[in-house]
């Protein structure tokens, strides 16, 4: 008999790791509407100096709950252990994947947690790390995109009568991870759209994690209540 | 460790009949020492450019320590290899104090060679002194922890030889490799860092 | 996590491989051959390396590593001469850090088939999970916003150049502890997944993580980051190893039989071309 004590509980934490993360996305100055690579050391000295309360706040609240995702991701990834694979080298493959966007995205928080430290800081440091937030932030799409197109894989690859995830969830996590892709040539552009504050490192990324969120929690819930129909007919 | 459970291919079958222990520990010993030749010519070439400074930090090694040192690894030899004598023989007990005799001058030597690196210390000769220091530190450095590796083998050895179970052959001679290895490792070093002026 | 019931549809012994091009024979195996996820996790581990070697070697040429003895304007000079080559080739690097994943998942998998207990392939598994961001990443960041500002204080840039290469060569606990832990499991496991030499081998990695210590130490010589002794040699060992494993791994997957006891050896040659079929594209 399979042990599910909990696993809702901790499911229906990801509305409410949402709501924080949207409020704190929106709390922090640098986002609405992102802060441009080409801003000056003097201008990111003034940013940090102007809006310090809101950036340490922000970020503070973003550190709080930065790993929050991952109970939904391990519950992703116990999903796949649940497919007609041989092996659980796919769902091995998602928890390598589960810690890296959550640690790269805590050092990003802590490079602007650091920026807002000592705002009266030489503005060449503090554009220092500033720049070394907004990089790590971008580029934390690096284990996202792997962790997209392993579901996907993984989905592809559950072949039985009723396969855990519908084969639409597989074609949606690889527009994902084609989404995200952009962001990491980030550093190539300080304008445009592949810019840090651009259209497809800044906007279709986040948006595309959004989304990835919003859609991956409601499979993962119907699926869930799927499979505790299933095991309570069985038994 | 095992025992090989299923079949091996013939060659392997030819090659334990042939070395004493796991032919893998063979491999192993191979490796290292290649791997010491490296560092060792890396010293030699250094040194061929700095002469006149390794000459002169050389003579601030205590030869005493040296060969003490190397003396009390070549009695763990000797002791390891009469403790593989009398394991072939099934003489147990006298396999077993001999184990517990390697390891007790490898202890004399380790303790002895700390006793060294402090008095070097001491005078001021520390890892980022000079360059000759440098290869002084790390080569007799990296040899202890090889030593101390044999402390774990040499463990196992123990553990082989203690209950009547156990008692596997090749594990036992496999440990004595191991440890033949580290000694050699020691006189090319002493030779290398301490002798050669 | 408990064993799977086998819940595959497909039978043990799938259909004929098509006889056409390798496009189709690869289809084929990507529908239907046995150990499909395994070669895949095998394939991404090749594929992983090479890329590796070429973005670091040939693209964005920060390996062989510069000196650490160097000052300040020879730094800033290194750092134009390889401009674009840093931020496109890091951001291939972000691109595919990915692919560790799979990479991982298959040693884990290796010591899974051990007969030691799963606690080895778990604690591979996060060990080399995280092992990328200090080893890996944090270079690819630092020496990215190193590049990304040529009119920034020459004094921050250095200290971004130390940042990326100390912590590229110098965070060497995560690969040492977790080739331990390999070495363990490989020594005491009793279905001969891997040949007992590999094991000591192993212990040789693990110890050249020790060796490229003193590069936090030292400026110039043997044992600075680029040192004979802490880059060199320790880049001989770490690519014979990774060679060695490569092909380890490609057998092990060859000899699978998802089984829970000793893994058969490959039968002889006439034996197996017969039985191969199904391992049309290998």
């Amino acid at each position: 008999m399979r042990r599910t004590d909990g696993e809702l509980i901790l499911f229906w934490t990801l509305p409410a790791l949402a709501i924080i993360w949207a409020s704190a996305f929106f709390l922090f100055p640098g986002f609405l509407h992102p802060m441009s690579p080409t801003m000056s050391a003097e201008e990111v000295a003034g940013f940090y100096r102007d809006e310090t309360a809101r950036i340490r706040y922000s970020m503070i609240l973003f550190n709080w709950f930065g790993v929050g995702l991952i109970p939904v991701v391990i519950l992703v990834a116990m999903q796949v252990r649940r497919m007609a694979h041989r092996t659980p080298i796919l769902s091995y493959s998602l928890i390598a994947c589960a810690g890296g966007p959550p640690t790269l995205f805590l050092i990003a928080n802590m490079f602007w947690l650091l920026g807002s430290f000592r705002p009266e800081r030489a503005p060449e440091l503090t554009q220092l790390l500033n720049d070394l937030a907004w990089l790590t932030f971008t580029i934390l799409v690096a284990y996202l995109i792997a962790q997209c197109l392993l579901l996907a894989l993984a989905i592809y690859w559950d072949r039985q009568a009723r396969p855990v995830f519908k084969p639409w969830v597989a074609h949606f996590n690889v527009l994902i991870a084609v989404a995200l892709a952009p962001a990491a040539f980030t550093a190539l552009a300080s304008t445009g759209p592949l810019a840090w504050d651009g259209l497809l490192s800044f906007w279709v990324k986040n948006i595309a994690i959004a989304a990835w969120i919003i859609v991956m929690g409601i499979v993962l819930g119907q699926t869930i209540r799927q499979q505790r129909a299933q095991d309570r007919v069985a038994a | 460790m095992t025992n090989r459970a299923g079949s091996r291919p013939q060659l392997e079958e030819k090659l334990t009949k042939f070395v004493p222990g796991q032919p893998d520990m063979w491999m192993f010993v191979l490796f290292e020492s290649l791997l010491f030749t490296g560092y060792f010519s890396v010293y030699l070439v250094s040194r061929t450019q700095n002469e006149e400074l390794y000459l002169q930090s050389q003579a601030a090694l205590d030869l005493r320590f040296g060969v003490f040192n190397t003396i009390a690894l070549l009695l763990s030899s000797w002791a390891i290899a009469r403790c593989v004598q009398a394991s072939r023989e099934g003489a147990y007990r006298s396999a077993l104090i001999n184990a517990f005799l390697t390891v007790s001058f490898g202890v004399v030597f380790l303790t002895s060679k700390v006793l060294e690196w402090v008095n070097e210390i001491q005078m001021g000769n520390t890892f980022t002194s000079d360059e000759f220091f440098q290869h002084y530190f790390f080569l007799t450095s990296i040899h202890c922890i090889h030593v101390l590796i044999g402390f774990i083998g040499l463990g196992v050895v123990v553990y082989q030889l203690w209950s009547p179970v156990r008692r596997s052959q090749q594990l036992v001679e496999t440990g004595a490799t191991y440890w033949h290895t580290v000694d050699f490792l020691w006189v090319l070093i002493f030779a290398l860092l301490y002798v050669v002026r | 996590m408990s064993l799977p019931k086998m819940k595959t549809t497909e039978p043990l012994t799938a259909p004929d491989p098509p006889a056409g091009s390798w496009v189709s024979r690869l289809a084929w195996n990507f529908r239907h051959h046995p150990k499909r996820e395994l070669w895949f996790a095998w394939w991404v581990m090749v594929i992983f390396y090479q890329l590796y070697g070429v973005l670091f070697f040939f693209v964005t040429r920060v390996q062989p590593p510069p000196s650490p003895a160097w000052d300040t304007p020879t730094v800033t000079q290194w750092f134009s001469d390889r401009h674009l080559g840093i931020l496109a080739g890091f951001g291939v690097v972000f691109l595919i850090t990915g692919m560790c994943a799979p990479m991982n998942a298959l040693l884990a998998y290796s010591m899974r088939r051990m007969s030691v207990s799963r606690l080895f392939a778990y604690s591979y598994l996060i060990i080399y999970s995280l092992s990328a961001i200090p080893g890996m990443l944090v270079m690819a960041i630092a020496m990215t916003v190193a590049a990304l500002r040529p009119d920034r204080d020459p004094e921050l840039i250095h200290w971004l150049y130390d940042f990326a290469f100390l912590s590229f060569s110098g965070t060497m606990g995560v690969f040492m502890i977790g080739s331990l832990v390999w070495m363990v499991a490989i020594l005491l496991d009793k279905n001969c997944v891997f040949p007992k030499w590999f094991g000591y081998l192993s212990l040789c990695n693990a110890l050249t993580e020790v060796v490229v210590a003193p590069a936090w130490i030292f400026h110039r010589g043997a044992f600075a980051w680029n040192g004979a002794i802490a880059w060199w040699i320790n880049m001989v060992v770490f690519v014979t190893y990774t060679g060695v494993f490569i092909v380890l791994l490609r057998k092990m997957i060859q000899r699978e039989d998802f089984g829970a006891g000793p893994l058969p050896d490959l039968p002889d040659k006439g034996v197996a071309d017969h039985s191969d079929a199904a391992e049309a594209v290998r």
